[in-house]
């Protein structure tokens, strides 16, 4: 398979209006908490929390080619484990997100090793067998309060917990950014994405690695749901360790663009908006779901590389807007 | 209450043969399988209300529909699973999770969260078997498992375009270099496939209840029977089913009703981990 990937050229210096961009998107990120309402602040935690896990997932699903199906699961065990730490062991938040991290991360190491032997539709069944267990485990054991959930202390800080999902969602990028964008580290992973065989006889230890990506794309999404527990107060298993997780992270990280950086980010964003504004207009309703379920299967069917590929391409351009489209949109 | 889990085994294994054939077939795996249960148990649903008569007149009607509805979204299946793609099986798995989101949210915007449920002239009667009663509906829908199944068998093996379809299953490329129409292969067994999952929503939902969110305990199912089965291989698929009820009545009795989909996802990952080809070590 030719590597079409505009991530396997050499890289080039990013223009400077990209950093004057990242650093205005960052500046604005700082003090949008200012003019908004709580509801609002709210909404833009969500979003940013989001854009954090799907970015995750991308790292194993989008750069390494390996869907998982069962991430949610990262996200519950890093909640429950802050609760626990609180809870039960009455020591502070900040060893709570550390802990959770850990723990999610060495979760993923161990099932790792024996679940990334397997490939394709495989790899994605027992991902998906595996949360699914995960959440059943949670609703049985006493420790975790069972189908009941956990009451955490609560703390009423909203900029506390925005300033501190855009904290470890930046860190997520940048993780992204410097391992995977700019690294040996990713080139490896595309070489398995793209042909694993041919990966392992030029020397990659694909095993380790896949591993490795595998740790890292948990880490995160572990860290996330300890400050989600410790912001909503109140968990139990189906707001942890749900399917929806895992649905929206895929259905973001594939709507913006998988196996980029910033398609992610575009696909939370969007979905994530989408989703409350319909809240907001409608109450809580299903709607959602159809326009999410449509967008996906166009996505899949029309614009494989996402809003990102639709984007990069030139298609602000006057005069080659429609044939730019045109190469991005296949019929 | 060992019976009884052989009971519903039976029309797992209907929906199983389907899955299992259109991995087989086209490599793909559809996680909208439960959502095509949904979707037969509401259309019966709907036909009962409007038209009267007894859900099991409408199994056929229910078949075509399906059949159809199959024939119609398979162009697009095969355009997520082919063309110059990255990774066309992982595209698949992603179209047709699409596929059961969309299908999910319009059941539940246009339902809503309501329990439904189908009355057969069936329901409530039993059969009195020697020392055993059984359920008359649980018995019926048995019996309709095992009649499918035996159709399914017949037509894959004595029919010619049935030995076509295994061909294509066994192997794609030489079946196409030997003059097979893939493609065309590809569209009918996704719309049996459809048909026949439709078809075992009526009894599904006449067996147990009805309500949009219902898809993904019968996704599980499938999924369950067709990894112990060993994906892609059909006839191991019946056994799969009987495991299936065998382990459901047995963890409910023995260990508690809670724990159920526990043992299910464990022996499913177990199985994966350790056997990817299934316990028969026949699948692809």
């Amino acid at each position: 398979m030719p590597l079409k990937n505009a991530h396997t050229q050499p890289h080039t210096s990013a223009p400077s209006w990209r950093w004057a961009l990242l650093g205005l998107a960052l500046l604005i990120a700082f003090l949008l908490p200012w003019p908004l309402s709580p509801l609002w602040i709210r909404i833009a935690t969500e979003v940013i929390m989001w854009a954090g896990l799907a970015q995750s997932w991308n790292i194993i699903g989008g750069y390494t080619g390996y869907l998982s199906f069962g991430h949610g699961a990262f996200f519950g065990v890093g909640a429950y484990m802050t609760g626990i730490v609180m809870l039960h062991l009455g020591w502070p938040f900040a060893l709570g997100l550390l802990i959770s991290g850990i723990a999610a991360a060495l979760m993923a190491v161990i099932i790792g090793y024996p679940t990334l032997r397997l490939r394709g539709a495989y790899f994605a069944i027992a991902t998906w067998a595996f949360g699914e267990m995960i959440r059943q485990i949670a609703t049985i054991l006493e420790i975790t309060g069972g189908a009941f959930g956990m009451q955490l202390p609560s703390y009423l800080n909203l900029p506390f917990f925005y300033y501190l999902f855009l904290l470890v969602t930046g860190l997520t990028y940048l993780t992204t950014y410097l391992l995977l964008e700019r690294s040996p580290f990713g080139y490896k992973l595309l070489a398995i994405r793209e042909h694993e065989e041919a990966a392992e006889m030029v020397g990659v230890d694909t095993v380790t690695i896949k591993i490795k990506a595998f740790a890292l794309s948990a880490f995160f999404p572990g860290v996330l749901g300890g400050i989600y527990a410790y912001w909503v107060t109140y968990i139990h298993p189906d707001s942890v360790l749900g399917a929806q997780l895992t649905d929206f992270m895929v259905v973001m990280a594939f709507l913006g663009g998988i196996g980029s950086l910033w398609g992610p980010f575009l696909g939370a964003v969007v979905v994530q908006l989408v989703n409350r504004v319909l809240w907001l207009v409608w109450g809580e309703g299903t709607f959602y779901l159809i326009i999410i379920g449509a967008a996906i299967c166009t996505v899949v069917l029309f614009i494989p590389s996402g809003i990102i590929g639709l984007l990069q391409s030139r298609i602000f351009l006057p005069g080659t807007a429609w044939k730019e489209i045109r190469k991005k949109v296949k019929w | 209450m060992l019976i009884d889990g052989l009971l519903i085994g039976g029309l797992i294994i209907v929906v199983g043969i389907g899955f299992s054939l259109c991995f087989g077939v086209m490599h793909i795996v559809d996680f909208a399988v439960g959502e095509w249960v949904m979707l037969g148990a509401y259309t019966g649903f709907i036909l009962v209300r409007y038209f009267g008569h007894d859900p099991m007149i409408y199994l056929p009607i229910v078949f075509l529909i399906f059949c159809a509805l199959g024939w119609a979204i398979y162009p697009l299946i095969y355009r997520a699973v082919s063309g110059k793609r990255h990774n066309p099986v992982l595209m698949g798995l992603v179209f047709t999770f699409g596929l059961s989101i969309l299908a999910k949210g319009g059941a539940l915007s246009v339902w809503g969260y309501h329990i439904q449920s189908i009355t057969t002239w069936l329901s409530g009667k039993s059969l009195a078997l020697g020392p055993l009663t059984i359920p008359a509906l649980r018995f019926s829908g048995f019996l309709f498992g095992i009649l499918i199944t035996l159709l399914l068998m017949l037509f894959l093996y004595k029919t010619r375009l049935g030995i076509t379809i295994r061909a294509t299953a066994q192997d794609r490329e030489m079946a196409n270099l030997l003059g097979t129409d893939v493609r065309k292969v590809g569209a009918l067994v996704y719309s049996l496939y459809a048909g026949v999952t439709g078809m075992s929503g009526i009894l599904i939902g006449a067996l147990f209840s009805i309500h949009a969110a219902m898809g993904v305990k019968y996704c599980t199912m499938a999924f369950f029977v067709v990894v112990l089965a060993g994906m892609g291989y059909v006839p191991g698929v019946i056994i799969a089913g009987l495991i299936l009820g065998l382990l459901q009545s047995f963890v409910g009795v023995y260990i508690g009703g809670r724990y159920n989909l526990l043992a299910l996802f464990m022996v499913m990952y177990g199985v994966l981990l350790i056997t990817p080809k299934g316990i028969l070590r026949r699948g692809i």
